[in-house]
């Protein structure tokens, strides 16, 4: 108990001296998302007979140890399964803002070449899904485990198979990097370590009833930049070794550069993202001659599923 | 001599045809200083260069290059230096095209119209089962993605992760 109750100090204390360089971080308030809390609960339910036996009397009761808490998500170190029960649990919400739009051959489309450009990452073995909401916003987001949506509204601004292979695997590419889920991983941790350090080893022990913050907010949210751009990155990595034309997203970027910021469908895509002359201007960077070797990439626009 | 007519009669073709489906040279501008080159090779000569926010003109796409013209000269550039369109890059030269609502293409775009998916509406959005659902049930395999790639002849490419460069002329991190 004790050995643990250090661990988890010196993990705070690092995370404490870490948080500078997070431009997230410091957000206790809106620190834990519904989202993870739900998460949280569906993992508490199916596991243990003991702890989760005893509900929410239970946390005031006990306890002057620092493992009061029932068998949480593991949120120093989550399983796959974890990752992936917090994924559905965001994607869930934001098809709560927006549902998929229904057209079946449509949504088996966006996943046939999604999974396929998914296959070529670090982490084919997630269960991938992909889907088309209702929404003529021009965004796509993605959630841990596997789960990306894009809105029709992009869908509709292109043109070909590669332009979607590209904005799917910039989206798989925040999954395979794990960028939100540390994202919520550091605010819950700060958060609970907030919680030691203030009530010290307190009876409070509720972390998971203290959100703030709900819904699929989280989807809301700016990562950093340097996620973006690398983003980007494995978007164009990977759909270049699915085989199709590299430049697809790099053709989207343009796109998305051309609309004004006045126009209401970008107000979240450009408060969430670099403006895309920035991403372009990064990916030629990055890019440089790499591409230059590279070919027989597809388009495929005519097997491009066409939408009204 | 040779590939210097060759890239002209080209280049005039290009410009014969875009002239008859009434569609002058794409506008762009510079996303950043770069040289443009003779021919589209990363060793061809360099014949010129442009500056971050210079207004040019595209001629057209070749591969990874596209062949512009700018006052002072015409070559390949690397399509990445170059943002089609004709409203200025977020933080070249000022313009007014950005506050009179018109893209680049020509298209005016409201700027009232659509209303997206806001912060709020998120916040406010309630967990739905059956869409989740909906949503797995469309799920494809890793055999069925690449049965389908199979199908538009898609072949894999071994390539690299694209690294991040070591300095950036964008987007260098705060």
């Amino acid at each position: 108990m004790i050995k643990l109750n250090l661990a988890k100090n010196t993990l705070l204390a690092s995370l404490l001296i870490g948080a500078s360089f997070n431009t997230l971080a410091f957000d206790f308030q809106g620190a834990i998302k519904d989202a993870a809390k739900e998460a949280v609960k569906k993992q508490i339910d199916p596991n243990s007979g003991e702890d989760a036996a005893k509900p929410a009397a239970d946390a005031k009761a006990t306890d002057t140890t620092a493992k009061a808490e029932p068998p949480e998500f593991n949120w120093q170190n989550p399983s796959k399964e974890e990752e992936i029960s917090l994924g559905r649990e965001i994607t869930g919400n934001l098809l709560g803002a927006a549902p998929l739009v229904k057209d079946a051959k449509l949504q088996k489309y966006v996943n046939s070449v999604g999974r396929w450009v998914a296959s070529q990452s670090d982490r084919a073995d997630l269960p991938w899904h992909f889907g088309v909401i209702e929404s003529d916003d021009l965004n796509a987001f993605a959630a841990p485990g596997g789960y990306v949506l894009i809105t029709k509204g992009l869908y509709k601004k292109m043109t070909n198979e590669a332009q979607l292979a590209g904005v799917l695997g910039h989206e798989i590419g925040h999954i395979v990097k794990k960028h939100q889920l540390k994202v919520l991983q550091k605010q819950q941790l700060l958060n609970i370590g907030s919680n030691f350090l203030s009530d010290k080893y307190a009876k409070d022990n509720k972390l998971v009833s203290k959100a703030i913050g709900s819904g699929a907010e989280i989807s809301a949210r700016s990562l950093d930049k340097t996620a973006e751009y690398e983003a980007d990155r494995l978007g164009i990595t990977f759909a270049t070794r699915a085989g199709y034309e590299p430049y697809g997203l790099v053709d989207v970027l343009q796109t998305l550069s051309q609309t004004s910021p006045n126009d209401g469908s970008v107000a979240l895509l450009f408060k969430t993202h670099p403006h895309p002359d920035e991403r372009l201007a990064a990916l030629g960077d990055a890019i440089g001659d790499k591409l230059d070797d590279v070919k027989g990439g597809q388009t495929l626009e005519k097997r491009f599923y066409k939408l009204k | 001599m040779n590939t210097l007519n060759k890239l002209k009669i080209v280049s005039s073709l290009a410009l014969l045809f875009s002239a008859s489906i009434a569609i002058a040279a794409e506008a762009g501008s510079a996303l950043k200083t770069d040289n443009i080159r003779y021919e589209p090779y990363a060793d061809a000569k360099v014949t010129g260069s442009f500056n971050r926010g210079d207004r040019l003109e595209i001629i057209k796409k070749q591969g990874a290059w596209l062949q512009v013209k700018t006052k002072k000269s015409t070559g390949w550039v690397r399509l990445l230096s170059v943002k089609r369109g004709a409203s200025a890059t977020s933080s070249g030269s000022n313009i007014t095209t950005l506050a009179s609502g018109r893209t680049g293409t020509g298209q005016v775009v409201s700027t009232t119209g659509i209303r997206g998916l806001t912060e709020q509406e998120l916040k406010a959005a309630k967990f739905n089962e059956p869409e989740v659902q909906a949503l797995e049930g469309y799920t494809q395999t890793a055999a069925q993605g690449q049965q389908f790639a199979k199908a538009g002849s898609l072949k894999t490419a071994a390539f690299a992760t694209i690294k991040a460069p070591k300095t950036n002329s964008a987007g260098a991190a705060k």
